[in-house]
């Protein structure tokens, strides 16, 4: 009780000190606590888009290899699978599996696979090796359509249009835990049941469906087949989800098509759950020795190749950020230690008298210690407010942040050639790597940790600073106090 | 009460060694009322500190109660001011931040005594130096003479055997330099304390039984001992005189 009066009466007596002083610590916690909660933000943000490319679940996601560029034939006939556009004299012409046609004001629509295949059986494979628990298969594919203006090709003429994509992903139903579909949220309607593993039934990305007023009982198209929607996910933000899921069975059926039934087990993606996290690397290993021609990623692994403003950022904030408050701090340690020694200095006769009464230097250093933890534990308090504020106002005026992914595209790429031959300008395009940009909001979140860090540094602030003023004290003799008075 | 053997205090100032207590021997009985007269610079306040064990001697022995307060730590001569000692300072030497109940209670704080136990002792204490009525008030709104009343009940709220003074009315007006004399020795006759007061007041030195002049250090005790207080002293205006 004394104890406390006597430190209120002290701090109110050089209130404006002691409200320096706080400030100073508050500021200096402020900037803490909000370097701190933009660091969690952006490890959510990056975490949250790894997971949503991942899925929850995936530990190891394997893909075939991506399918290789096929150059211009010097021949009239392109090789089978590819699919050559040249424009002449004649107008625009499309040439795949070896027929040309015209392709003036005509619309091509072609279903591809995003990447080659992986049979079915190393799917077992992969689900039997020993530090794996789980494994799915999946199939992702691209359907790509371009419509031709009637006056491609031709000399000033329109160039190679920009073909619209849908992709379409086949999802293991049996094991929904996996995969794509881990991470979503079904809003409307249900997901895939066991009946559904031959059905022509979909489920519809939430963004895909607003944009093409699809709901559930809605009918889309895709490759010629029509497909009920009984189901709406909602994926995460961070994610670029795909905009339609089907079971496994059926998009390899489509995959295949109706004249080649032997690969109708083949899949492009294994997802992958390890017995436990320490045996990821381990799994990663094993899948790249059974698969060699395959890319086996994990969350690690694609963290390190994505780039992006939200790397920047989190650079940023790692570095820039903590080294700033960190100096802050110090600062307003040294300016709190002076200040506290200053006070101690005045206060030399007031100490002296009462060791003079009977008090133990102990008991003064804690008198003294007190009223600086106490300025220290109102900087805290201030500096948590401010770091709130802080937080905020990150989360109200921060734009999105964006990651690039490498991934490869469709069946139509941005990767074109263009090569000059008799009869005029010829475009080849083929499948190709490309990345994808994805956007992250940025929500810095304050969590419990971070409050505990921003007392724990006012508490040591507090006792730096009366640390100094603590010594002197200490060192203090009565009769050398007491002389200061006359 | 108190034995001083052979004690010397050296100050070094620079390169210069200052005496300010040489060669010091003087026995202080129980319950007697000794002053100390003498010029400023001549050892008074010195004589006081190592009395009071917050200073120690260069040289010599001072007992207090048989106890060798050269030989003891410093925690140990601190937990003797606590329970033994009562000091009251020329400049009154409050705490500015706390109230005159709240001041009395510091000297108390060292004895672990429990709060019921505090306040009433605090009670007491103002009560007897008649203070009651400002308890509450902050040093800032006392005059210098009720500063000093609070002063002296902090001194003596821990019931101390020994009480040093030094110079208590050195800052005070005439009258009330008579007032803090009259409650000193009153307080001093009704709780048997061995006193010991420091002033260049001869008027006040004259009210104790034995004086004591302090010149260059030395002591010179005054020939005449008497076995109390003067009846019937009056308020003086005379200061020391060295050469009387």
């Amino acid at each position: 009780m004394f104890f406390a009066t006597y430190l209120r009466r002290e701090l109110r007596r050089r209130m404006r000190q002691a409200i320096f002083v706080a400030v100073g610590l508050a500021v200096g916690i402020g900037l803490v606590v909000t370097v701190s909660s933009a660091s969690a933000g952006v490890k959510k943000s990056e975490a949250s888009a790894l997971s949503s490319l991942y899925g929850v679940g995936t530990d190891v996601t394997v893909t075939g290899p991506a399918p290789g560029f096929v150059p211009p034939s010097s021949s009239r006939q392109p090789p089978k699978g590819s699919t050559e556009i040249t424009g002449g004299p004649n107008g625009a012409e499309i040439c795949q599996n070896g027929k040309c046609e015209n392709a003036a004001g005509k619309t091509i629509q072609k279903m591809a696979p995003q990447y080659l295949p992986i049979k079915s059986a190393d799917v077992a494979d992969v689900a039997r090796l020993h530090d794996v628990s789980a494994a799915a298969g999946g199939l992702l594919l691209t359907e790509s359509t371009i419509t031709f203006p009637k006056n491609f090709g031709q000399p000033g003429g329109s160039a190679l249009p920009t073909p619209s994509t849908l992709s379409v992903d086949g999802v293991d139903i049996e094991h929904l835990a996996l995969g794509p579909l881990s991470s979503g949220t079904i809003t409307s309607g249900h997901s895939f049941t066991a009946a559904d593993s031959g059905a022509d039934v979909a489920v519809v990305d939430s963004g895909y469906a607003t944009g093409n007023n699809l709901k559930v009982g809605s009918t889309i198209t895709i490759d010629k087949v029509k497909f009920t929607v009984i189901g709406i996910v909602r994926q995460s933000q961070a994610s670029s989800p795909d905009d339609v899921y089907i079971p496994l069975a059926v998009a390899q059926a489509l995959k295949a098509g109706p004249s080649d039934s032997a690969e109708t087990d083949e899949v492009n993606m294994i997802y992958v759950t390890a017995a436990s996290a320490a045996d990821i690397p381990a799994v990663q290993k094993e899948i790249a020795k059974l698969l060699p021609h395959a890319t086996v990623t994990t969350a690690a692994s694609l963290a390190s190749e994505v780039t992006g403003s939200v790397t920047t950022v989190a650079k940023l904030v790692n570095d820039l950020g903590k080294w700033l408050a960190v100096l802050v701090l110090i600062a307003a340690f040294a300016v709190a230690s002076l200040l506290t020694m200053a006070a101690v200095a005045r206060r030399v006769a007031e100490f002296g008298t009462l060791k003079a009464l009977g008090w133990r230097t102990r008991r003064i250093v804690a008198q003294v210690l007190g009223e600086s933890v106490a300025m220290g534990i109102a900087g805290a308090a201030v500096g948590v407010g401010l770091g709130f504020a802080g937080a905020a106002i990150i989360n109200k005026i921060a734009p999105k942040l964006s990651e690039t992914v490498p991934t490869s595209s469709g069946a139509f790429s941005a990767q074109t050639q263009t090569v000059a031959g008799p009869g005029g300008v010829s475009h080849t395009s083929g499948p190709g790597a490309s990345s994808h940009l994805i956007y992250v909001p940025l929500h810095p979140s304050i969590t419990a940790g971070v409050i505990v860090l921003a007392v724990v540094l006012a508490v040591a602030g507090g006792l730096l600073a009366g640390s100094f003023g603590s010594w002197r004290i200490a060192r203090l003799r009565p009769v050398d106090a007491l002389s200061r008075v006359a | 009460m108190y034995t001083l053997t052979g004690v010397t205090k050296l100050y070094q100032k620079g390169r210069r060694t200052v005496p300010a207590v040489r060669d010091l021997d003087l026995v202080i009985s129980g319950g007697e009322w000794l002053a100390v007269q003498g010029r400023t610079g001549h050892g008074k306040s010195t004589l006081l500190n190592l009395l009071g064990g917050l200073d120690r001697p260069t040289q010599g022995t001072i007992e207090l109660d048989g106890t060798n307060l050269g030989a003891l730590r410093e925690t140990q001569l601190t937990a003797l001011r606590a329970h033994k000692i009562g000091f009251i300072f020329q400049t009154f030497n409050l705490i500015p931040t706390l109230s005159a109940a709240e001041n009395v209670e510091a000297a108390l704080i060292p004895l672990g005594t429990g709060h019921a136990d505090r306040q009433a002792q605090i009670a007491a204490a103002l009560d007897s130096v008649g203070l009651s009525d400002r308890a509450a008030h902050l040093p800032t709104e006392l005059s210098g003479g009720q500063q000093q009343r609070v002063a002296i009940a902090r001194a003596l709220v821990k019931e101390p055997n020994v009480l040093l003074a030094d110079e208590p009315t050195g800052n005070l007006d005439e009258d009330t330099r008579d007032d803090i004399i009259a409650l000193l020795e009153r307080l001093w006759r009704e709780r048997g304390l061995t006193l010991v007061l420091v002033t260049h007041d001869s008027a006040i030195a004259r009210r104790a039984q034995r004086v004591g002049v302090m010149s260059k250090g030395r002591l010179t005790i005054g020939q005449d001992s008497r076995p109390g207080p003067r009846p019937d002293s009056h308020s003086l205006t005379t200061t020391y005189d060295p050469a009387t």
